[in-house]
Order: C-alpha cells, then structure tokens, then sequence
C-alpha cells in the first residue's frame, strides 16, 4: 500500500543535518610518471615485460599477461582517431548546455601505443573527421603537472 | 555438513602497511598483495580458477573499486565474485574462498580483502554501515543527536568503550591489563615486515600516559587507520601437496550473526544488553571446532590470531573462543602464555591493534595464522605450531567469522570418500 503522506502529517518528523565527506584518490605510480611527462609536454607510456604491448595512459601491469609493465617509454605527440562523436553539449562544472558549436570527442591511439583515450579534437570541423586520420597533440597555454594539460589533438597538417 | 573437498591454503601475501599509501592507487595497492601471494605460492596467475574480494564498503570512497582493478589481481576473464560484511569483510572473504573450494567448483581460489583508508572517509563509511541501526532508534523515541552522541561516543571506539566497561566490571581487568595488551600488540609488529604501528620499545606506561577518548579507552590503546590489502590462495588437498612445502588444511569454518547490531541499544529481539557476553563468537567457534574435530580448543589450538582494534576486545575473544577460562586472560598475558615464546601465542603479527586496513584485517587472522602453521610468518612463533584459529569481527559489530586451520587434513577425509 503506498503511503499516504497527506494523512500522516504530525506522525512524521524530519531530521536535519549535514554529513560532509571527502574523498582522496592517489593516482598511483604510473600515472604520477604520466604526469610528470606533460609537465615536459611529452607522453610517457609503459611497455608490458612479456608481451611489449605500450600503454597510454600508462599503467604497471598488463591485463593480458598479468606481467609487469613498469618500463616506461617515450611516446611523439602524433596520434591516430579510432573512433569519434560530435555532441552539442556543453558541460560545465555548474551544468550541462547547448553550445555555441559542436563539441568534437575522440578515441585517439598515440602512435607507439596499444591503448587509447578520450580527448577534444580541435582545430577542425565535423565533415573533415574520419576514422583513422593523422592527429597530433595540442598541449594547455598553461602547463601543470594535471589532466588538464592536453588541450586535445588537431589535425596533422592543419584543417 | 561437511565439505565435499577438502580446501587447503597454499599461500597468503601482503602489500607494505601504512596510514597513507599515497605512492599507489587502489588497483596498484591490491596488484602488491597479489604478486606476493602468488610468487611465493610459484604458480602461474594463469593457474587461478576463481577470484574472490572485498574491501568495507563506502570507506574507500568509491564504488565497485574491485571492476576497475580487475587486471591488476589477475581476474581477467575469470569468475569473480565481491563478498563485502563490513568489518568482518576479510573474513567472510575467506570463507567464500573456502566454499568455492569445497563445493568442488573450482581447483585454485585467491581470495583478496584490501582497503585505501586515505582515499575515503572513514566517518562517512562508517555512518553508512551503522545507519540501518541509527533509523531504527526514532522509533524508540530517540532525537538524532542524542544517537550519534550517546552511541558513537566518538565513533567506532564508543561501541568499543562500552564492551570494556561491561568486560572489567565482569573480569575485574584493569587499565594496566588494557595496556599490557597494546605493548605486546605494538613490540610484535615492530618484528613484522609489512605492519603500521611499530613501537619497540613502548611501555605500560607510556600506553597509560596518554589521554582517554572515551574511558577506558586512551589514545594510546586503540588502532590506527591503515592502507593495504591481504590475499590468500586456496585450493584442493591434491594439489596443496603437489605445490606446498607444508600445505594449511581449513578443517572448520564458522560465521555467524548473533549479538544485537550496535551495542545492543536497542536490545534486538534476545534481549542482550551486554555487549562482552558475545554468544555470536561463542556459537561461532563452537560450530567452527565441531567441524575441525576440536573438543578442548585450549589444548589443541597451538596458536591464534584474533581481531582485536581495542585491547579489551583480545581478552574477551580469548576467552569467548574458548582458549581460556573465563575472566583469566589478563591474567594469562601478565605471565608471557600470550607472548611469541609463550605457551599459546596470540597475534604474534601485532594484530588489528597496530594495522587495520579494515577489508583486509579479518582476512590478515587466518593469513598470520597459516602462515604461522607453515613457518613463514613475518614473527614467526619458536615452537611449531600443527593447528591455528583466524578469527574476524564485524559488520554492524555482530558478525563473527573463524576459521580453524591445520596441517593435518580433517579427520574423516581420511582414507578417501
């Protein structure tokens, strides 16, 4: 039966408080390398022990063989779309809303690596996306040790 | 009921323990735990049928932490399974890892209890196991402040003061017993590799010099907050004995719920009101013994691991497990039977009481004690130790967990099924 909230007024009581949490999350050993790469405006990735495959974002175990992966290698800034969408959302730290333009996102391989990430495609518009094409990266104007570094890709090339 | 197969524990690893493991992230914290179980078991990760692990909820600040380390414990495309009661996380891991085994569905089992306290926030994890009981109080009339403040008495160690109050006033145990407790706990990890709390050279009276939270409780006395994780490898008897030196057979395991939820505030529906009785461990290891064919655990059990964060809570569960008459175990750590040397040792590791890493303490007992069966315990105990109790405490504090381990297979596995 559900409940009647119109009859049950004076049986309920509310109780106000504020509970306030905070929450840390290391990056970790790999990621902190990661990091102190696009300080330098460069990638650095990590290569498995047994298999060679290269990860970017670096991570130091291997998924396929469960080896270490804690050999970390220079990766260039150029890259390859694997995948992309186009999205008219904005998201902002207050709300999401329709942008003045399209937002291009994208899959994207650095070359040398075996994984890929998600970043903004700059620098381009929609017709001229397609899967496979030649990136390269874009880095912050101000660069601080922080996912936040990497601007995006652009077009190798230009548009 | 008994096992269709007989499981046996081959291996038990940890990660370094400290109160802020900043240097990793949680998959990288867990991956050090696995790699040290499975190296020194020498398998392959390949040779691992099943995975099972849990860490307390909400006091890691993140949900379902255990899908996205899925690689870095080596259960890729494994099954896998997430058992999660709380405090007594680890311990109920364990025992799953002991069911999978002896319902014959898997051959290689790693069992894995972690938690990166200083990611989350321990109040909030803990308000959030505690509620359940807290929305119950209302109803009996309590306003909201009163609860936290007359039950949490600053939090976990309120539930924890008023199980000392009840447990000296029964056994006449005093401050200074409390503390010989925490200077045996804090000297043992101080010998211990991967412990947080290593004090050495503390003293009763240093213990007994530093100011009360909540009294009896002092400062000095109770855990800390530590990151880190556990992991314990589990397979068949078979193969225990192809693999292991000395292989640890679980010949018992008990897990049961009986005292009221918190504090017995609201006196559940048996009516308790003492929070150091604890018919819950009692039945526990009554059950847990029966199967491992224990009648007098005091003489057969040659070493035990408790989980003790409070000091008072090792005296009580020594006694309550039957290792010791009742009201005689102050007694018994005032004369060195506890000590590493002593006649029947207790948490030679050091104990929750200098390194809780919540989800991985119940699982670190049987860990210690295993590993105290096969001789390769980071404190090893001198005298040789045939037959160890891992003990775990609790969930909404009312669920205990042991597991009875030897290194003789049970009795009527022998001569084959």
């Amino acid at each position: 039966m559900p409940l009647d909230l119109e009859k049950m007024e004076g049986d309920i009581f509310t109780s106000k408080g504020m509970v306030k949490a905070e929450f840390t999350f290391w990056v970790g050993l790999a990621m902190d390398k990661f990091y102190d790469g696009t300080t330098d405006q460069k990638f650095i990735g990590t290569k498995c022990s047994k298999c060679g495959k290269v990860f970017l974002p670096p991570r130091n175990r291997c998924g396929d063989c469960f080896a270490k992966a804690e050999e970390f290698v220079d990766l260039p800034g150029t890259a390859t779309l694997k995948n992309f969408t186009i999205t008219p959302w904005k998201i902002t730290e207050r709300r999401a809303k329709k942008g003045n333009k399209n937002a291009l996102v994208g899959l994207v391989q650095v070359d040398g690596a075996d994984s890929a990430f998600m970043t903004e495609i700059l620098n381009t518009t929609e017709d001229k996306l397609e899967e496979g094409m030649k990136l390269k990266v874009v880095w912050a104007k101000r660069i601080k040790g922080h996912p936040q570094d990497i601007a995006g890709f652009e077009p190798v090339g230009g548009a | 009921m008994c096992a269709k197969v007989q499981p046996a524990v081959i291996s038990a690893g940890f990660c370094e323990h400290a109160s802020k493991r900043s240097d990793v992230n949680m998959a990288e914290l867990v991956n050090e735990a696995v790699e040290d179980t499975i190296t020194k078991a020498g398998i392959e990760w390949k040779d691992i049928d099943c995975v099972i692990n849990g860490n307390m909820p909400a006091f890691e600040g993140a949900n379902i932490p255990e899908l996205w380390m899925t690689d870095h414990m080596a259960s890729k495309n494994k099954p896998f399974l997430r058992v999660t009661t709380g405090g007594t996380t680890g311990g109920s891991v364990t025992i799953a890892g002991y069911y999978a085994i002896a319902s014959g569905m898997y051959e290689t089992v790693l069992a894995i209890g972690f938690e990166q306290q200083s990611c989350g926030d321990t109040s909030m994890g803990l308000a959030s196991v505690a509620l359940g009981e807290f929305s119950i109080m209302p109803e009996l009339g309590y306003e909201y402040n009163k609860i936290v403040s007359n039950m949490g008495a600053g939090a976990a160690i309120g539930i924890a003061s008023y199980q000392a109050m009840s447990y000296m006033r029964r056994s006449r145990a005093t401050e200074e017993d409390l503390a010989r407790v925490v200077v045996q706990n804090r000297r043992n990890a101080a010998k211990n590799w991967y412990t947080h709390l290593k004090m050495p050279t503390v003293t009763i009276e240093d213990v007994l010099d530093t100011p009360y939270i909540s009294f009896p409780l002092r400062y000095g006395m109770v855990c800390p907050a530590t990151d880190g994780a556990c992991a314990m490898l589990f397979t068949t008897e078979e193969k225990a004995r192809q693999i292991a030196d000395i292989p640890v057979y679980v010949n018992g395991v008990g897990s049961y719920s009986n005292e009221s939820a918190v504090l017995a505030a609201d006196c559940a529906g048996a009516g308790q009101v003492d929070p150091s009785e604890q018919l819950g461990a009692m039945k526990s290891a009554e059950v847990a013994y029966g199967q491992a064919g224990i009648s007098f655990p005091n003489k057969e059990i040659d070493y035990a691991e408790v989980y003790a964060p409070f000091p008072n809570q090792e005296l009580m569960w020594v006694e309550r497990v039957g290792l010791f008459e009742e009201n005689t175990a102050a007694e018994a750590y005032e004369q060195g039977i506890t000590a590493l040397n002593g006649e029947l040792p207790i948490n030679c590791s050091g104990g929750v009481n200098s390194t809780n890493a919540i989800g991985a303490s119940a699982m670190e007992r049987p860990a210690e004690a295993a590993l105290q069966i096969m001789g390769k315990a980071g404190n090893q105990v001198p005298k040789t130790v045939h037959t160890a109790l891992g003990h775990g405490w609790g969930g909404a504090v009312n669920l205990i967990t042991h597991l009875v381990m030897s290194d003789e297979p049970q009795r009527k596995f022998k001569g084959g099924r």
